[in-house]
């Protein structure tokens, strides 16, 4: 019973904790410009994070090592230093966004402006970080990030021509669309499901909560049912924009966009819910990527690191991320549009992919490593397929942002 | 001088003949012990003649998955090879002179991590 009822908490919570500021806002913005045409790759991004997650959970319950101490221990510290500085680089990106989505929804709650919410959104983030468990943490912000279903439940009370909807989901180039933009918010929607924070973090937290390779069940069901589900929660959002914004030529450039169709669709009720959980849902985010910051450094330097150890035992670690979210507020203090770094930072994670994903690769395969949990064949031929996936993205998606002038 | 520098440094054997560059080097842990760990030596270099890149761990091992990556990373170092530290004769700024006679061993490693 206890069993069955950590598993049912697992997933709940890879449901929840799936969606951040980058799939709500990437989502609306797709929805609201292409209906439901590059719902595909929703899909082809929840199968590879389904992959990537597996690999590296699997690498960290075999191993005992989290991601970039695999990666600078098989790339050396040369090529290890490079795939750090971007990796790290795009992941404070993700933090800056995940900040500012905090203040964004908070604002759109009290009509006071985001500005005076983001030091309170930091604080609370480094305190929480501090101060909280590790475990409460992620059960209690996957768990209040569940309440984005109302995304879900607004779409039922829109009461879409669920024929017309089904009819959008096939691939084709919309009419007021280039074929460049197309593809440019195929490699961000991409980048939005495949986030690599999310990987640095799921293998650390393996790390953290001790996984042993008998955990590996449990956190395989997490990631294969937890995650696709986390993905419908994407489609609806993406399916709300569609229904509203689309037809009435609204192309999504603020928060307030994103959840005007619950506000339609499910009233003042659904307001105060979806805000519940875009609050939940950033906030969980910030942890994540704040926390996933720290443990880059921490694992590449070789400093003790983790939530298990008291802060004083892991200074650096808790320093690091401590200038990390300063930088990030500095980076938000100029002013600058939290939906524009976000939009930015989906495109950049897609980039920034394949150096983390290679490594992971070739060391779930190392039976120095792995023992006999090395990747089956199957695993390998998909994983491979996804390898091509993630360097073609990560190739056009520069050209691409210079050509479409960032998806303008 | 650091390791950092050491890396990518061009090898040539006694006549000047360019041999590549140095890809890694190999420690062995057999020092003065000490609480923790023993201190390192320096066992030797591994030279390779296309590509100081990362090799990935694949010059140690013998794996083949998965498919195609470890063949297509083993030839982009085809021909690489480690020397013994015994059979360095100038370890410069500019370039890694070996001793005349020198043996070039396999890079790889057999299935415990020994040499």
């Amino acid at each position: 019973m206890k069993r069955l009822l950590g598993v049912a908490l697992g997933i709940l919570t890879a449901i929840g904790g799936f969606v951040d500021i980058g799939d709500l806002v990437t989502n609306a913005v797709v929805g609201s410009r292409f209906g439901l045409s590059l719902i595909w790759v929703v899909a082809v991004g929840v199968v590879g994070i389904c992959v990537f997650a597996n690999m590296s959970g699997r690498v960290a319950a075999a191993s005992g090592r989290a991601t970039f101490e695999v990666i600078r221990e098989r790339l050396g510290p040369r090529a290890g230093l490079a795939n750090l500085s971007a990796s790290f680089l795009i992941n404070l990106m993700t933090v800056t966004a995940e900040i500012g989505g905090i203040a964004l929804a908070l604002q759109l709650a009290s009509s006071v402006n985001y500005l005076l919410w983001i030091p309170l959104a930091a604080v609370a983030v480094w305190l929480v970080i501090w101060r909280v468990k590790f475990s409460i943490m992620e059960n209690v912000t996957g768990l209040l990030g569940l309440t984005l279903i109302v995304f879900a439940v607004a779409l039922f009370l829109l009461k879409p021509d669920w024929g017309n909807l089904a009819s959008q989901a096939i691939p084709a180039v919309p009419a007021e669309e280039t074929g460049a933009t197309y593809w440019y918010f195929a490699i961000a929607l991409f980048g939005a499901a495949m986030t690599p924070y999310e990987v640095f973090f799921f293998s650390s937290g393996a790390v953290e909560e001790g996984w042993k390779i008998k955990d590996l069940i449990q956190s395989r069901i997490n990631v294969l049912v937890g995650f696709p589900l986390g993905g419908l929660l994407s489609v609806a959002i993406a399916g709300c924009a569609a229904v509203v914004l689309l037809p009435a030529g609204i192309s999504v450039t603020s928060l307030s966009q994103v959840i005007l169709p619950v506000a339609e669709g499910a009233g003042k009720l659904g307001l105060a819910v979806v805000l519940l959980g875009i609050v939940a849902a950033t906030f969980g985010a910030a942890l994540e990527t704040t926390l996933s910051s720290g443990y880059t450094l921490a694992q590449f330097f070789g400093w003790s690191w983790g939530k298990f150890r008291a802060p004083a035992q892991a200074a650096r670690f808790h320093l690091a991320m401590i200038i990390c979210l300063l930088v990030g507020l500095g980076v938000l203090a100029t002013g600058v549009d939290p939906v524009l770094v976000t939009e930015y930072s989906v495109v950049f994670s897609a980039v920034a992919l394949p150096l983390t994903y290679l490594p992971i690769l070739i060391v779930a395969n190392d039976p120095q490593y792995m023992g006999r949990h090395v990747n089956g064949r199957g695993v390998n031929v998909v994983a491979m397929i996804y390898l091509v996936v993630i360097l073609v993205a990560s190739l056009a998606a520069i050209p691409l942002m210079i050509v479409t002038g960032a998806g303008a | 001088m650091i390791l950092g520098d050491l890396l990518g440094t061009p090898v040539h054997d006694d006549d000047g003949v360019r041999l590549g560059r140095v890809a890694d080097a190999r420690f062995v842990v057999d020092g003065a012990p000490h609480r923790l760990m023993a201190d390192a030596r320096l066992l030797g270099l591994v030279v390779s003649p296309h590509s100081w890149s990362s090799f990935m761990g694949y010059e140690r091992n013998s794996l083949t998955q998965p498919w195609p990556l470890p063949q297509l990373l083993r030839w982009r170092h085809r021909g690489s090879f480690f020397v013994m530290w015994e059979d360095i004769a100038v370890l410069g700024d500019r370039s890694v002179r070996l001793r005349p006679g020198y043996t070039a061993y396999s890079p790889a490693l057999d299935r415990k991590g020994q040499e």
